[in-house]
């Protein structure tokens, strides 16, 4: 199953990350930092690409990692692995910043000088698995359409429904719904494969 | 695609848009709306949806936050972990000293002791107020007696008032003596009278002067433990000049329409 991909191969093992998690709610500083060195980086990655304004994504980053540290029993390990459950956390809270600004139109403007460079992300022990995922998720989604896989950004990284992707690239919705529920099964067989 | 495949549950092929929230509004309630129901297998999709739709974050070019970032986060984490510390160890190292049980005990006693004052107090009112309703009520009662009273006398010492002896029939049964009033009304009254069998009762008729006319059924009540009688009636429903006779008879409880025995006293109304 596709869980398999992001779960521990032994069934009652502990994941790092979920034993990480059980250490915060002990209060322990070197758990969140190990936590945060894990994870800042993706989670800054994809909050800055929500936002595209590198102040306003280090705030947003910075209410997840303060949440995670204060509510840290809200993960439930049972319910499956703590980064996806980090990105959501992550992503929902940049979309609501998103949606609260209203400034899509003047941040696109002002895209190019707000964007700070690529920062190439040194290595890192743990993160070889992570970044062959990452290479492996960017290479599936780069054989979709292009309008296919803008649809699913679109989605994803600015929190657009079927109808505003379909105004938005002067699409019809069944065609918009279509690319974006097959490029996500194709994702979706791609990952399965490569596990 | 397989016969399995026919049945599938028409919600299922739209978890992913329901992870990735990309659903119109009217759609994703009627998908929440399915999930909320209990649907096993699309909340088992719905989980694996969101590990799917989390891995869109790769997409996204590569980035890190400034180190000043994670100075920040971990001033503020240690901070609240000290002082999360120092409040637990408050507690736990600090035993409470006998002085604070003392004075939790006097808190505890001098709540408990509120508590019965309240309660006495509220007993004491409510019997106060018992006790102040008996009183409105005997004064009432002794108002209505008064009144019966006065109104008795003036009946009995106007000289306008007719006066009816009611001889009894029965040997050594005393004699009743009714007063009539024109406007305030009958008094029957006499001393020593037997008392009546049971739950039994005496009753006064006013006997009408028309011929064939039925007697007219008045009050009814029973002599004191002495036995004494007197009988007020107030009202009576009709005047002496067209009444002939006064009568009582004894009768069950509460009285009859008609008279059921024969008079036991009956006193002629002088006619005018």
């Amino acid at each position: 199953m596709f869980l398999a991909v992001f779960t521990p191969s032994e069934s009652n093992e502990v994941s790092p990350d979920a034993a990480l998690v059980n250490r915060l709610l002990q209060r322990d500083v070197s758990a969140f930092e190990d936590l945060y060195d894990r994870h800042s980086r993706i989670v800054y990655t994809l909050v800055l690409r929500i936002l595209q304004q590198a102040s306003t994504a280090e705030e947003v980053v910075q209410d997840v990692f303060l949440h995670l540290w204060r509510n840290a029993a809200q993960y439930d390990g049972s319910r499956g692995p703590f980064l996806p459950w980090l990105l959501t956390l992550a992503r929902n809270r940049a979309l609501d910043q998103l949606r609260l600004k209203s400034e899509r139109q003047r941040r696109r403007e002002e895209q190019a000088e707000e964007l700070p460079p690529v920062v190439a992300i040194p290595d890192f022990e743990g993160s070889l698995d992570e970044k062959r995922r990452a290479k492996r998720v960017r290479e599936l989604v780069a054989l979709l359409d292009p309008k296919q896989k803008r649809a699913i950004e679109l989605a994803y990284f600015e929190g657009l429904s079927h109808s505003e992707i379909a105004n938005a690239l002067q699409e019809p919705l069944g065609t918009v719904k279509g690319w974006i529920r097959n490029g996500l099964l194709r994702l979706k067989e791609g990952l399965q494969a490569t596990s | 695609m397989n016969n399995a495949g026919q049945f599938r549950d028409p919600f299922r092929e739209l978890i992913e848009e329901y992870a990735l929230g990309s659903l119109d509004a009217e759609e994703r309630a009627a998908v929440g709306a399915h999930l909320a129901s209990g649907c096993a297998e699309c909340t088992k999709a719905l989980e694996e949806a969101r590990l799917l739709v989390s891995q869109l974050a790769y997409l996204a070019p590569e980035a890190a936050p400034l180190d000043m970032l994670r100075g920040r986060l971990l001033e503020t984490v240690r901070a609240e972990a000290a002082a999360a510390k120092s409040h637990t160890s408050t507690i736990s190292e600090s035993a409470i000293p006998l002085w604070m049980w003392g004075a939790v005990a006097a808190v505890l006693f001098f709540a408990l002791y509120n508590a019965y004052e309240a309660h006495s107090l509220r007993e004491t009112i409510r019997k106060t107020q018992e006790a102040l309703t008996a009183q409105m009520e005997l004064q009432q009662e002794s108002a209505r007696r008064l009144a019966w009273a006065r109104r008795e006398a003036l009946i009995l010492t106007d000289p306008r008032s007719m006066k009816i002896a009611m001889s009894a029939g029965t040997k050594g049964m005393p004699e009743l003596q009714a007063t009539w009033h024109h406007s305030m009304g009958i008094v029957v009254s006499g001393q020593k009278l037997p008392m009546p069998s049971g739950n039994r009762t005496l009753q006064l008729w006013l006997i009408p002067k028309a011929p064939g006319a039925r007697p007219m059924p008045s009050m009814t009540l029973r002599p004191d433990a002495d036995g004494t009688f007197d009988l007020l009636v107030a009202n009576p429903p009709d005047s002496p000049s067209g009444t002939k006779a006064l009568a009582i008879t004894e009768e069950p409880a509460g009285g009859s329409p008609q008279p059921t025995t024969t008079p036991i006293w009956v006193g002629a109304v002088a006619g005018k």
